[in-house]
């Protein structure tokens, strides 16, 4: 029944683009990953007493501009055209699919609504995800199959799960993986309402960690089946997931979750835990997370964790554009042989992996690497980047 | 100033969303959150915002707000303790 | 080919919410979670024959989250600020976590925004790739007026859901064919024809 599914067809990565609190494009991401650098600056747009935090990791825009979640997932799309070899330009755009990670989409757009500000068609369509994702798909030659992805802060690692198994199905050859979010009133007054922002911004598995700092990426992973690439590339190896089935925004206290996703994506990427050389953490900096991610790392590796590190810090909770961005972060560490840092982390909290990475450390070379998102909804995600 | 718990329980059952529960169900003692009416995080957020909205009390730290949640009483106490004359 | 079952459908709207009470707190989930988490319950699946992480759960929602999104936003200027509560609801994802709760099922989920059309595929995928032996599958349509005029697309309150089963659970199961790929329509035939029999 239906297409046959290609097991095990490999799938990797052929190009990245990003633009998110550290700069426009790959580049400056590099730089801010081999530097330890924060994007985490203060914005009088959030200077108010309505939000817990003026502290955010906004991306180099315009706050006045109207449609954001176009503009960053369309200058991230273009990144990645332009950063992927002449691969795609082989491929048929009916081969080519899109999957768009988002959690608010252009949610700016219900803001000038209700103010009654002036609101274009376009950022008014854009409200509806599958239409933003339906649009970009349009405008960036991807005529396949599209789909909108919209689990939480686990969002990103999913969608390049769902793009992978498009390739892996037969469905597609390539598959443009982008994800948004943006800094909006809207995000920033819910994470206040739920007291869930640190004051003076995150610090990511910090002993005095109290709350996020939310961010905004635009960033999009080109996937494509590894037999059309002429040169190596990085591969997606594995992928698992799972729910808490515990509390709508509380992760599950002892991690049992997210160890059970990595221990799925461990088993299907046909890996041991000691064939892991990195681990980029979920990180967000709240008091729950960090200690639950701990836990779960403990449950998977026992005393024998690898380095670990997370970006949170650098450039805020992306929440849908999160497992992507991070996502590259990792690309960029496997291309260039350095275990990235966990910037404004300055004490360890109790109980967190002993190779947790603060400073980043050059020469290392990293084959294995396991990316982690948790979200609301008990959502866990795990994936598992090899070098082909 | 005495606040009535009878108006505070229907407060809190209407902001929480509490179904098939009258005021006069809810004992002044019994805890409001785990067991008893089972409550949990999302509703002590709210019930912040309720202070706020209905008293005038402005609770910054959630953790400063722990001890009043514990009951009805507790929690009327608090109230009128710290309502703005 | 393996054969996949259909073992049940249900379609739910708002007129079927008052009498229901799924759990202490139903009346805190959003709409969009309430008719959701009915849905699947209308099912009458006993999932406790399955293992927990052996059960995965596909949404879609036609129009994301907007509805709730709009109800957070409209208490943004109220002493005390918008409702933690509702923001916790601002997510498609949301009715997956509360399904995933209500009824203790930890395998992996996928929550779509759009008509649904892929929903069947994937759950049937993560059923033939060996990562569950059955999938729930959701479609999720609640658009309140107020939002059908900022969308300009009619409004509406409603929920269906189908269980899929690698094995056959009872001689009422349906194969699923070729052709069942778009979830509304196959749940009202199923639906139709139940009512029918």
């Amino acid at each position: 029944m239906r297409e046959p599914i290609e097991h095990g067809v490999p799938v990797v990565i052929a190009g990245c683009g990003a633009i998110t609190a550290v700069g426009r494009g790959l580049e400056p991401l590099r730089a801010a990953l081999q530097k330890n650098l924060s994007g985490l600056r203060q914005s009088e747009k959030f200077s108010s007493p309505r939000f817990q935090s003026n502290i955010v990791g906004a991306a180099p825009r315009n706050f006045d501009e109207e449609n954001p979640a176009w503009q960053l997932a369309s200058a991230a799309l273009q990144q990645a055209h332009e950063s992927s070899p002449k691969v795609l330009e082989s491929i048929p755009a009916e081969r080519i699919g899109l999957v768009l990670s988002t959690t608010k989409a252009n949610i700016e757009a219900l803001e000038r609504i209700s103010d009654n500000r002036a609101c274009s068609d376009s950022a008014r369509r854009h409200l509806q995800s599958n239409l933003l994702a339906a649009d970009l798909a349009a405008a960036h030659g991807a005529r396949g199959p599209v789909q909108t992805i919209s689990v939480a802060c686990v969002s990103g690692l999913i969608a390049i799960q769902q793009g992978t198994r498009m390739i892996q199905r037969g469905e597609a050859e390539a598959v443009l993986v982008v994800g948004v979010d943006c800094l909006s009133e809207f995000v920033v007054a819910g994470f206040t309402a739920l007291k869930a922002l640190d004051p003076i911004g995150c610090r990511p598995f910090d002993a005095k960690r109290c709350g996020l700092s939310p961010g905004e990426a635009g960033a999009a992973i080109v996937l494509v089946r590894g037999d059309l690439m002429s040169q190596p590339a990085i591969a997606i190896r594995g992928f698992g997931s799972s729910n808490d089935a515990n509390h709508l925004t509380g992760p599950s206290r002892d991690g049992s979750g997210l160890a059970q996703a990595i221990q799925a994506a461990l088993a299907a990427a046909k890996l041991a835990p000691n064939e892991i050389d990195y681990v980029h953490a979920h990180g967000t900096a709240t008091s729950y997370n960090d200690t639950m991610e701990s836990l779960a790392l403990h449950t998977v590796f026992g005393e024998a964790c690898p380095p670990v590190s997370g970006s949170k810090g650098m450039l805020g909770h992306t929440l849908g554009a999160a497992g992507v961005v991070e996502t590259i972060c990792c690309v960029l560490a496997m291309q260039e042989n350095f275990l990235p840092g966990t910037p404004r982390l300055s004490v360890a909290a109790e109980g967190t992996p002993a190779r947790l990475v603060r400073e980043p450390r050059t020469g290392v070379k990293l084959r294995n690497v396991l990316k982690l998102n948790t979200g609301f909804g008990g959502m866990n995600g795990a994936l598992i980047l090899s070098h082909e | 100033m005495q606040i009535s718990t009878h108006e505070l329980k229907s407060k809190v059952i209407e902001s929480l969303k509490l179904q098939d529960i009258t005021p006069e169900q809810i004992d002044d003692d019994a805890p409001l959150f785990g067991t008893g009416l089972g409550l949990d995080s999302i509703d002590a957020l709210e019930l912040v915002v309720l202070l706020e909205k209905d008293y005038g009390i402005v609770i910054k730290d959630i953790e400063e707000g722990r001890p009043a949640f514990r009951s009805v009483k507790t929690l009327a106490e608090f109230i009128a303790a710290k309502r703005p004359q | 080919m393996n054969k996949i079952f259909i073992a049940a459908a249900s379609i739910v709207t708002e007129t079927d919410l008052p009498s229901a009470r799924l759990g202490q707190r139903f009346g805190r989930l959003d709409l969009q979670s309430q008719l959701a988490l009915l849905a699947v319950a209308s099912l009458q699946i006993d999932f406790a024959k399955f293992p927990p992480d052996r059960l995965g759960i596909c949404l879609v929602a036609s129009a994301g989250s907007l509805t709730t999104d709009l109800n957070f936003w409209n208490g943004r200027s109220g002493v005390g600020g918008p409702s933690p509560t509702l923001f916790a609801y601002t997510l498609p994802s949301a009715a997956v976590g509360e399904i995933a709760i209500h009824f203790g099922l930890t395998g992996p989920d996928l929550c779509f925004v759009g008509d649904g059309t892929e929903l069947i595929t994937e759950a049937v995928d993560l059923i033939r790739s060996d990562k569950v032996d059955g999938c729930l599958c959701i479609c999720g349509e609640v658009i309140s007026t107020e939002v059908a005029k900022i969308i300009s697309g009619p409004s509406a309150a409603t929920a269906c859901a189908l269980f899929l089963t690698r094995a056959a659970l009872s001689p009422d199961s349906r194969e699923l064919r070729e052709f069942d790929r778009d979830i509304k329509p196959l749940c009202a035939l199923l639906c139709a024809a139940k009512s029918a029999s």
